[in-house]
């Protein structure tokens, strides 16, 4: 049971320089007198606008009919008497009633509108959610679990314990990690359907037990605070504009004494011989690729920082070393060309690169897949292991 | 989802998945039960269904609106029960508490009304209209927004039994 009567169970806040009032958390008063704060400041709110309010309940997990109904009277209200007012409801697709109920306020109010936030957090997206990445993440983590099967004990796997793992992409890892060391719950979580379902139906026809997919947003979870042992994020805070806001959820959900665990690349540094020199070309071109859709690859030498100023403590690095010296050189083959698919192929052209640059990064990744697989060759991916403890 | 029983007659079979049963006087004791009891049992019947954390949000939000209508109930004795059970993509929620013979015929002249198109115009009219949503409302809200199936089964003495059939997997992503 969770120190149930001690936390406040919503919160409601108005930004004047946005315009916008929120309300999150859970609202299910017995009397609408117990809404008193909230309702005044929405009137004042209202009060105050010009043009348009935005009423965002995006972290609303509950709210009872009471509630609603005496939110929905006020903006309703306010639409009658005021008809220069637009009231803009910004619900996310996350949590599963709030568009329902509130698009009905579209039906009686021409100047409500609802919209659903969510498909564009932040501008890459697009591709990473959209089928395009399914094939790099297979054949990556086929490599990686290799030696994360090793490290993930040093930084709090264990079996039993309760793990969540955050942007969970087709779920291989969380598979694996079942396998090898047994937790006793995982609740993996992600925002691309198409990925879920993949994991679903892998799930279900390897009749796996124990894993939770779950569809979500990592920077606004559904899941309630401090519940997991471990929680891990894989390659992913790389892919935020904003890292900081995911860590802090990682860190919201995770319990005091549990860890955090996160992996992180730093592009530029992927290397071979021979042909070194084009193979650090394209990399450090990757980096910048990347940088255009404003996600970090060189994230890796940097989580400890992100760690320490989220608030961890008895933070521990590593780093390890995808070779094609691993097992099979193929594997190693296969990730690049998954690599060069995705970013000479979508992210190029999305970024408007010419067919001259296309040619010399795509050169770049032949050269590395040559190294990989020449008898004397030697081809590396660094990646950056870090994790940190919450503070009891 | 797991195997789907049905009996002889071809009746699905609900298999029971939990139940509590308390005073009705201790649960009006204190409106958090409501609450209380609706993330209790959601998060309890939600571990196995496909997406767990949006089932048990969803089903939260449609059971704690059942307990707040019994919490409102004019008869102070006797037992709430809650069971919930589940056949395929169906969770079937059986509230029983005691209530005065007028609110018994109120609920089930509520619960037959409930079919059609009227059912979606009338809710629409008691969101933009002046008074807190009623027990009736609440109800039609059930069957509007989550496709819920309800009824009024029988039950001993002063008491009436809702019976909700929530179809929630069927309605996620
Ligand atoms: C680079 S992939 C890593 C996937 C997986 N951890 C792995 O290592 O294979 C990034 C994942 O983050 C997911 N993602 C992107 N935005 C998200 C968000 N706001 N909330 C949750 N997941 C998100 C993408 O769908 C994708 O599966």
């Amino acid at each position: 049971m969770s120190p149930y009567d001690l936390l406040p169970r919503f919160k409601a806040q108005y930004d004047a320089n946005n315009q916008e009032f929120s309300i999150s958390g859970v609202v299910r008063p017995q009397a609408i007198d117990e809404l008193g704060p909230s309702i005044a400041l929405l009137r004042d709110a209202i009060g105050h606008v010009r043009g348009v309010l935005y009423v965002n309940v995006r972290r609303l997990t509950q709210m009872n009919n009471a509630a609603f109904h005496s939110f929905s009277r006020i903006i309703i209200d306010a639409c009658r008497a005021r008809p220069d007012l637009k009231f803009v409801v910004i619900t996310s697709s996350v949590v599963g009633w709030t568009s329902r109920k509130f698009g009905r306020l579209s039906a009686i109010e021409p100047n409500i509108t609802v919209e659903e936030y969510d498909t564009e957090f932040y501008p890459g997206q697009g591709f990473l959610e959209e089928g395009g990445f399914v094939p790099i993440l297979r054949t990556q983590t086929k490599l990686t679990w290799r030696h994360e099967r090793a490290i993930l004990p040093r930084h709090g796997m264990r079996s039993g314990i309760v793990m969540a793992d955050i942007c969970c992409g087709i779920g291989d890892f969380a598979v694996l990690a079942q396998k090898e060391f047994q937790p006793s719950r995982i609740v993996a979580l992600d925002h691309s359907i198409s990925s879920l379902n993949y994991a679903r139906r892998v799930m279900r026809e390897f009749d796996i037990r124990g894993i939770e997919y779950t569809y979500g947003d990592a920077s606004e979870m559904l899941l309630d605070e401090a519940q997991f042992d471990l929680v891990t994020c894989r390659h992913s805070l790389q892919i935020f504009n904003r890292p900081e806001l995911i860590l802090k959820e990682l860190y919201r959900i995770c319990k005091p004494g549990g860890r955090v665990y996160i992996t992180n690349e730093k592009n530029s540094h992927c290397l071979g011989e021979p042909r070194a020199e084009s193979i650090r070309w394209t990399y450090n071109e990757v980096a910048k690729l990347f940088g255009h859709f404003e996600m970090d690859v060189e994230l890796g030498p940097k989580s400890r920082r992100y760690l320490i100023e989220a608030g961890f403590e008895d933070i521990r690095v590593e780093t390890f070393m995808v070779t094609n010296l691993d097992g099979d050189p193929q594997d190693f083959a296969d990730v690049i060309a998954a690599w060069a698919d995705v970013y000479a192929g979508e992210m190029a052209t999305r970024r408007g690169d010419g067919p001259e640059f296309v040619a010399r990064f795509r050169q770049g990744f032949e050269d590395h897949i040559f190294a990989a697989l020449h008898p004397k060759g030697y081809t590396g991916w660094p990646i950056w292991v870090a994790s940190g403890r919450r503070p009891q | 989802m797991g195997p789907v029983h049905h009996d002889l007659a071809g009746e699905p079979i609900f298999e029971p998945m939990i139940q509590i049963d308390m005073e009705i006087k201790a649960f009006v004791s204190a409106w958090k039960h409501c609450d209380y009891v609706s993330t209790y049992v959601a998060r309890m019947i939600s571990q196995n269904r496909s997406d767990s954390v949006h089932h048990s949000n969803l089903f939260s939000s449609a059971f704690n609106e059942l307990l707040e209508v019994a919490f409102r109930t004019r008869h102070a004795d006797g037992e709430l029960a809650c069971r919930v059970s589940r056949h395929g993509a169906t969770d079937r929620i059986e509230l029983t508490f005691p209530c005065v013979p007028e609110e018994r015929q109120f609920y089930e002249e509520a619960v037959s009304q409930f079919a059609g198109m009227e059912a979606r115009e009338r809710y629409l009219n008691s969101v933009s209209g002046d008074l807190a949503p009623s027990r009736e409302v609440v109800l039609l809200e059930l069957a509007v927004d989550y496709n819920a199936t309800l009824w009024i089964d029988d039950a001993d003495g002063d008491a009436i039994k809702l019976v909700v059939d929530l179809p929630l997997e069927g309605l996620q992503h």
